[in-house]
């Protein structure tokens, strides 16, 4: 018979309380051969309660991590109980469960590392803000001169991940506080296999992103370019 | 008169570093620097010619500006210890955090 593959749901969240109840009842019935756990990242409201009322484990950090080192608590939690695959998943309704699925079959078809769920690889329709839109194409442009590849969404924090970038994350001591384009390059640099898979992508339905205002994204683009650049200096370039 | 002024400021300094090691408030091993700096600003009251004499050396024609390039160079090397340090530290802390959060809540689901 063959080995039963353990798949954990890696949902990071910081008070969701009215967003997390659907996403879990979402997974438990479109994707019920998967574990779940919620990394609350001491929400102020009732996260925790809502969580736990639905069965689901949670575990909440003693301090506020921010999203990057709360998913790294996941990954972790992934690793220690020997866990064969992570899907990241949002808390707040983006993300749908069957399209999970998606990225757990090609990683399975393709063996690869990482499976990304991407919105641009084909039209789903997914409404995008210019501005993010803009920060997408230039990040798919550096991907494509320094990697060689077309990665249509590195942005994308919806990811299926394999036992072997696991341990890669859960044992890094320096894992980025935005975990998106840099990341995605570094394992690139370092011959991971990254595969993407056009998903379709919900509207926030409540609550606040994490990259909202005119500050914040500036200082999301000014700290990627940083890291990209210390990456690049890092790792050897591909086809040099 | 001037001279005694220097003096009884870095003898302050110095006792005051001294005493804060003693009463364990500030680690030995974070200390060094700053006892070597205040043995400097000690010596530098009592010999306050020396600093034109290392200029002089040094062909450098403003002597004072001996001594703000070496305030300068030390504040700057000390500054960047600390936020090597405290990077050090953050990533520490984090993963401390991120363990203790798993293993309480392995504790909790054995009870």
């Amino acid at each position: 018979m063959e080995k039963k593959n353990k798949v954990l749901f890696v949902i990071p969240a910081y008070n969701e309380e009215e967003n997390i109840a659907g996403v879990l009842e979402e997974i438990k019935n479109d994707a019920s051969f998967a574990d779940i756990v919620v990394l609350n990242d001491c929400s102020t409201d009732k996260t925790k309660e809502v969580v736990e009322k639905n069965g689901v484990k949670c575990i909440t950090n003693i301090f506020n991590m921010r999203y990057a080192w709360n998913v790294q608590t996941g990954i972790k939690y992934a690793y220690q109980n020997n866990y064969d695959y992570v899907i990241q998943f949002d808390a707040d309704g983006q993300h749908i469960a069957k399209e999970a699925i998606k990225l757990y079959e090609k990683m399975k078809e393709n063996n690869c590392d990482i499976v990304i769920g991407s919105r641009y690889l084909k039209d789903t329709g997914y409404p995008c803000p210019l501005f993010r839109r803009i920060g997408t194409r230039i990040f798919e442009f550096i991907i494509k001169v320094f990697c060689k590849r077309r990665i249509a969404d590195p942005l994308s924090g919806f990811q299926c991940l394999n036992k072997k970038v696991i341990e890669r994350y859960a044992i890094m001591g320096n894992y980025p506080e935005f975990p998106d384009a840099n990341l995605v390059i570094e394992m690139l640099l370092l011959g991971y296999k990254i595969e993407e898979v056009p998903v379709k992508m919900r509207l926030r339905e409540a609550g606040e992103s994490m990259h909202g205002g005119i500050i914040k994204p500036i200082k999301y683009m000014i700290n990627m370019f940083y890291t990209i650049i210390f990456i690049l200096i890092q790792y050897p370039r591909k086809g040099k | 008169m001037k001279k005694t002024y220097f003096v009884i400021i870095a003898l302050v300094v110095f006792v005051y570093i001294i005493r804060e090691i003693r009463k364990r408030r500030f680690s030995i091993k974070e200390s060094f620097w700053w006892v070597l700096a205040a043995l400097v600003m000690i010596i530098l009251s009592i010999f306050p010619y020396s600093i034109d004499r290392l200029a002089d050396f040094l062909k450098i024609s403003y002597p004072p500006s001996l001594l703000f390039v070496l305030c300068i160079v030390f504040l700057v090397f000390i500054n960047f210890r600390s936020s090597k340090k405290i990077a050090e530290q953050q990533e520490k802390i984090i993963e401390l955090g991120q363990e203790l959060a798993i293993l309480k809540d392995k504790v909790q689901s054995q009870k």
